[in-house]
């Protein structure tokens, strides 16, 4: 009984996980394939999202895309730390984390702090910082679950959330990515298909400027591949946006008739 | 949320700014009307929903809101090798965590110095309630038990973060389906596949029957704040940050007492506060008892 019970703990844990990594899915390099949930390579995932999620927060949005489950609070304009700098335009400070449980095993995320700046570069290029000078806007995201493409919609909802905070923006900022995975190009991936990438590409943009605020790529592409994937990113972000827009019109519409 | 106080518009203005010059006069005079800002009774808890299975990636989950204050409860249940000690029993973790969307007071980087009160305390009352018998999260003795991780996230704070959190511990636990496992040749334990349930697997499930964990017995807190000689049930984090003291009672599903819990403040709760403060967390156990159970019912129909 002493010999197999001397065994570390973690051989005894019954995860699917280790196993499913070594063996690389030969399935995606086949011309044809079904995607694990069912869907079209170019279609997304249905979106869901609301606005004031949260009543203590100046505002906030929810989103459900899938699997991945986000959360958006929006503090401030609210006063900057003392160690700061005197700054003619307000500042913009972002953080992203995750619960213990949003991945399949227990507390396996690492890559908040990257996660964070990139949120932060994405949103800064849509906020006017000069309406609040000397103060500090609060974006935190809170990732309930991670099912896949949890970046871009941690970018989309927290632009949403920035409006129901009522914050100066030029325009939504809205996100998608595109997994390059064999011979095809995947939309709005979840996990799985993530993790057998051979490429990505997210952007981020705002639709009704037609301006990008953050573009990245990973992995070997050919030119008319980038090509391809540009349109059904801009083409995602453009009909989200839309989406968007409808969800702060009717958080904007039944507040007067409220009980 | 309707707010009840200057019934034309003129006068709004005047209203808000008073309850943030002089927020205790304000409530003050809503306790002599036997009313409060919110419109509820003095004893009237906020009104409650739960949402079993809120999130996949767990075994079990449940997403409970008390008024505004949300909390997002999910177990997650990993094998280990049960200590010397007790060969045959599991064990449980709970965490309670603040993080920084739920409350303007909380920065990232800084934890709030509430959560760790509310872990301790959450920890204690279901690990001594007896909701759980150690020994049903045993496999296979002194070689296998399940370690069942409870983390409890915050996600809107406006007081009484207890009763929420607690409830919302009790739902997650309610909602637990245990996943079938099976002894391996090498004494490892794997996880049978889900869909293969219906065709033969090589292996004996271990656990077969053991899908649902049996719950003893069910915990259930009201928090409730005291001012004077006032009772106010499940005070939001306004009145909380006001009134002279709290008293929070739990009691498990029969009524009995299991943990009577007063943090200081500045004035003594006598015997005949604290024992009203019992009957109505009785009350409120009825109520949530029903909801629970609807929550569960409805979870079982779909």
């Amino acid at each position: 009984m002493a010999a197999k019970g001397g065994a570390a703990p973690a051989t005894y844990s019954p995860s699917l996980t280790t196993s499913k990594e070594k063996r690389r899915a030969p399935l995606f390099s086949e011309a044809d394939w079904v995607r694990p949930d069912g869907r079209g390579f170019h279609q997304c995932r249905l979106a869901f999202m609301r606005t004031a999620a949260v009543n203590s927060a100046s505002g906030s949005a929810y989103a459900e895309f899938g699997n991945t489950k986000v959360m958006v609070s929006v503090f401030g304009p609210r006063e900057s730390k003392k160690a700061m700098m005197y700054s003619d335009v307000g500042r913009l400070n972002c953080n992203v984390s995750y619960t213990t449980f949003a991945t399949a095993s227990r507390g396996q995320v690492s890559d908040n702090k990257d996660f964070s700046a990139m949120l932060h570069k994405a949103l800064e290029g849509s906020i006017i910082l000069e309406s609040f000078p000397k103060t500090t806007v609060d974006v935190f995201a809170l990732v309930m679950e991670s099912g896949g493409s949890d970046l871009p919609v941690i970018i989309s909802c927290a632009s949403l959330a920035l409006a129901d905070a009522g914050i100066m923006l030029y325009d939504l900022v809205a996100s998608a990515s595109v997994s390059y995975l064999g011979k095809n190009l995947v939309m709005d991936p979840i996990t799985e298909e993530e993790s057998y990438q051979d490429g990505s590409m997210m952007i981020t943009c705002m639709p009704s400027r037609n301006e990008v605020t953050q573009l990245t790529l990973t992995g070997d592409w050919s030119t008319p591949k980038i090509h391809e994937a540009m349109e059904l990113c801009l083409d995602a972000c453009s009909k989200l946006a839309k989406i968007m827009r409808s969800c702060l019109k009717e958080a904007a519409s039944p507040s007067q008739v409220e009980e | 949320m309707a707010v009840t106080g200057g019934s034309d518009l003129s006068s709004e203005m005047e209203v808000d700014a008073f309850r943030r010059l002089f927020p205790l006069r304000f409530h003050e005079r809503h306790l002599l009307e036997s009313i409060r800002p919110d419109g509820r009774s003095l004893g009237k808890a906020r009104d409650t929903t739960i949402a079993l299975g809120a999130v996949t990636s767990a075994n079990g989950s449940a997403l409970t809101k008390i008024g505004c204050t949300t909390m997002l409860a999910a177990v997650k249940l990993e094998v280990m090798t049960p200590t010397q000690e007790s060969p045959d029993e599991g064990c449980i973790a709970v965490d309670f965590h603040m993080p920084p969307i739920c409350s303007p007071a909380v920065r990232p980087g800084r934890p709030s110095e509430v959560a760790p009160v509310v872990a301790k305390q959450l920890s204690d009352v279901i690990l001594s309630s007896g909701m759980i018998n150690l020994k049903d999260l045993s496999l296979v003795s002194g070689k296998a038990a399940w370690m069942a991780y409870l983390d409890i996230y915050c996600l809107d704070a406006d007081g009484s973060l207890f009763d929420a959190a607690l409830l919302s511990a009790v739902a997650a636990f309610s909602h637990l389906q245990i996943p079938v496992v099976s002894l391996s040749d090498e004494g490892r334990i794997v996880l049978v596949p889900e869909g293969n349930g219906g065709g033969k697997f090589e292996k004996e499930p271990v656990n077969k029957e053991k899908r649902k964990l049996k719950l003893c017995t069910l915990p259930f807190s009201l928090t409730c704040a005291l001012h004077k000689n006032y009772i106010l049930a499940d005070p939001t984090s306004e009145e909380e940050s006001i009134m002279e003291t709290q008293l929070t009672v739990v009691l498990d599903s029969s009524g009995l007492l299991v943990s009577l819990n007063k943090p200081g403040g500045s004035v003594f709760a006598h015997t005949s506060v604290i024992q009203d403060c019992v009957a109505l967390a009785r009350q409120r156990l009825k109520e949530v008892k029903l909801i629970l159970n609807e929550a569960i019912s409805d979870m079982d129909v779909d």
